[in-house]
């Protein structure tokens, strides 16, 4: 067992010991802090002194809006009336508003877990097709250890990757918002809606939700980039493919949303999130219907990937 | 009867309906430096491929110890060690890290061994440099490192000297000598260098479009069989014109006179007696040699011209 747990270690080392790598997280910071700027220049600022008046204010120039617009269909009239609702709903239950401080950053910059997304999907296509583009394949494969074994080694330390990045974007947002505003003095809460009407959760609970939902996300399509790069051995193919479904997964099943087999899509199903207290994508998909999806999905993926790359001849 | 250290059984491949290899069989003992020559094309490096498990077999088997390298893949390819082709290396990787890379891949390599690898083939210096900035010489050597590492007991190299300077080619032929006959490890070497293999193998396989033609041993002059047959010596020679008419006359030889210098096509038992006869004759003798050129012309007569077809 623990030579594979070297094995990993292995990949992991490649993947880290290149810079390229440590400009990803550099990357990731840059924009963390651009965020920061922007959010400590124009952000909402609240304090716990005036946030109910100001609620108030912001209802009354809401409704003095539509009632000069009168236009019932622009999307206008849903977002004032959602944000009139919710404002409500703070005030009935005396719970204060995000504001700029450290808590309600971390809730934003879950937003962008799509660079996570991006950044694993470039080590993910590299990590088979650059053992064949760089001729190192040869000399990782005539080690007395099975192809499977090491095509599981560098999907498992994909994994990881993908893990440390989105955990480093948590604590990465953590310290940059600390430092930028400092942290709220109780953890705010934020107001969504659910099939019962509207309720409220921390930011923190909140975050983790939306980190965690956003895992099989990552995962599908991390493992699809990985397939391809175990298959075709070709980096800029699998990046290409991966990255453009990943910008246009959601897209392309809003365009086949009158088909009847949109719902079996791959990004159809992989925000589970609607399961759990909201509105399903289409008609008749239950959880157990996505995650099946997902399943059967991630089967082929692993299949194509061990049967063609354990099985093809090494030139 | 002892296990051959490598044995390749009837190895045939096909790849769509082209056989590139036909049905190959040959035996290499332990300690045994086996070369393994032919035109490019010929199928070298997809046999080294099949023997280290990089290609599979469409028909045949190659075992290793007696493993077989299809149904035990695992304890067949822990006994050997091998560059195919380039030696290529994470460039992005110092040589350290990347020996410690594949020693990390095989259980018991301990960096005491790793150091020894590296001042074998003398890199101590610039073993913490970066693979991208060596030149072909270091990363060969780093390659051969690579494949001593385990301490393997069949080891394959393909091409080695490719890319080393004359000291270095010559270290590195001293160096296979004494690991086959010190340690006894067994040694494959593809090269369509045939004075390399000449040097450095013990015994030669031919391959051309995917057939082992045949092997021989190198060193064939030393046999009592070989002593009787005709070769080519160079008489360097004076008054060159009278000693031909000499050696023809009285031994019957088919003489050629080119630039001062006698070609002879006789036996090596019948050189002592020229020598003599010439000396009697009152003649100067400055060099009498055998032809070294002998396994090339074998080796061109065998495969004809250097066509891939």
């Amino acid at each position: 067992m623990s030579n594979f747990f070297k094995l990993i270690y292995n990949e992991l080392f490649k993947i880290f010991v290149r810079k390229s790598t440590w400009f990803m997280f550099i990357a990731l910071l840059i924009v963390l802090l651009g965020m920061g700027f922007l959010e400590k220049g124009f952000g909402d600022d609240y304090t716990n002194e005036n946030w109910r008046t100001e609620l108030e204010q912001e209802n009354k120039n809401l409704q003095k809006d539509l009632e000069e617009d009168d236009i019932e269909d622009s999307p206008f009239y849903d977002f004032a009336m959602s944000t009139i609702e919710e404002n409500n709903y703070r005030l009935e239950n005396d719970i204060m508003p995000l504001s700029t401080g450290g808590w309600s950053f971390m809730y934003l910059t879950a937003s962008f877990l799509g660079l996570v997304s991006l950044f694993t999907i470039v080590i993910a296509a590299g990590i088979v097709a650059n053992e064949f583009s760089q001729g190192t394949i040869k000399l990782l494969l005539i080690r007395p250890i099975h192809r499977s074994v090491i095509l599981l080694s560098k999907y498992i330390a994909v994994l990881i990757f993908g893990f440390i990045t989105a955990v480093s974007l948590l604590l990465l947002s953590l310290g940059v918002g600390g430092i930028l505003f400092g942290f709220e003095e109780h953890i705010p809460a934020v107001v969504i809606e659910n099939t019962e009407g509207l309720t409220h959760l921390s930011v923190l609970k909140e975050t983790i939700y939306g980190y965690s939902f956003y895992s099989v996300n990552l995962i599908m399509i991390t493992t699809l980039a990985f397939m391809i790069s175990a298959v075709f051995r070709n980096n800029a193919l699998s990046i290409g493919v991966a990255l453009f479904l990943l910008f246009t997964g959601n897209t392309v099943v809003q365009f086949f949303s009158d088909k009847e087999w949109a719902k079996y899509i791959l990004f159809a199903n992989t925000d589970l999130r609607p399961y759990f207290g909201g509105k399903p994508l289409f008609e008749g998909m239950t959880l157990s219907f996505s995650v099946i999806t997902l399943l059967v999905y991630y089967a082929i993926f692993v299949f194509l990937a061990w049967g063609i790359f354990t099985k093809r001849d090494v030139a | 009867m002892k296990t051959p250290a490598l044995e390749l059984i009837n190895v045939t491949k096909r790849i769509g309906n082209k056989e590139i290899i036909k049905g190959l069989q040959f035996k290499i003992d332990k300690g045994e430096v086996f070369g393994f020559i032919g035109p490019n094309g010929a199928g070298k490096t997809t046999t080294i491929r099949m023997i280290v498990g990089l290609m599979s077999l469409t028909e045949g088997d190659i075992r290793i110890h007696g493993k077989s390298i299809k149904t035990n893949y695992k304890e067949a390819v822990r006994e050997i060690g091998a560059i195919v082709e380039n030696p290529e290396l994470y460039p992005y990787m110092t040589g350290w890290q990347n020996l410690k890379h594949f020693a990390r891949m095989i259980p018991g390599i301990t960096d005491e061994r790793i150091k020894e690898i590296i001042s074998l083939v003398k890199m101590e210096k610039t073993i913490h440099e970066k693979v991208k900035r060596y030149s072909l010489g270091m990363r060969q050597r780093l390659g051969i490192a690579q494949a001593l590492l385990h301490n393997p007991s069949i080891l394959i190299l393909d091409e080695p000297t490719n890319g080393l300077d004359p000291a270095g080619i010559r270290e590195i032929r001293e160096y296979i000598r004494a690991l086959a006959k010190e340690e006894n490890v067994a040694i494959i070497i593809s090269s369509h260098l045939l004075s390399e293999i000449e040097q450095m193998c013990d015994r030669i396989g031919i391959i051309k479009n995917g057939e082992l033609i045949t092997t021989q041993s190198v060193h064939d002059t030393e046999d009592e069989e070989q002593s009787k047959t005709e070769q080519i010596f160079l008489f360097d020679i004076k008054p060159a014109k009278k000693a031909q008419e000499v050696l023809e006359s009285e031994f019957d030889a088919e003489v050629d006179h080119k630039d001062g210098i006698l070609t002879v096509k006789t036996t090596r038992e019948n050189v002592p007696e020229m020598i003599k006869t010439l000396v009697k004759h009152d003649m100067a003798i400055y060099q009498v040699a055998a032809s070294k050129s002998t396994l090339e012309d074998k080796f061109f007569d065998l495969i004809g011209e250097n066509i891939i077809e």
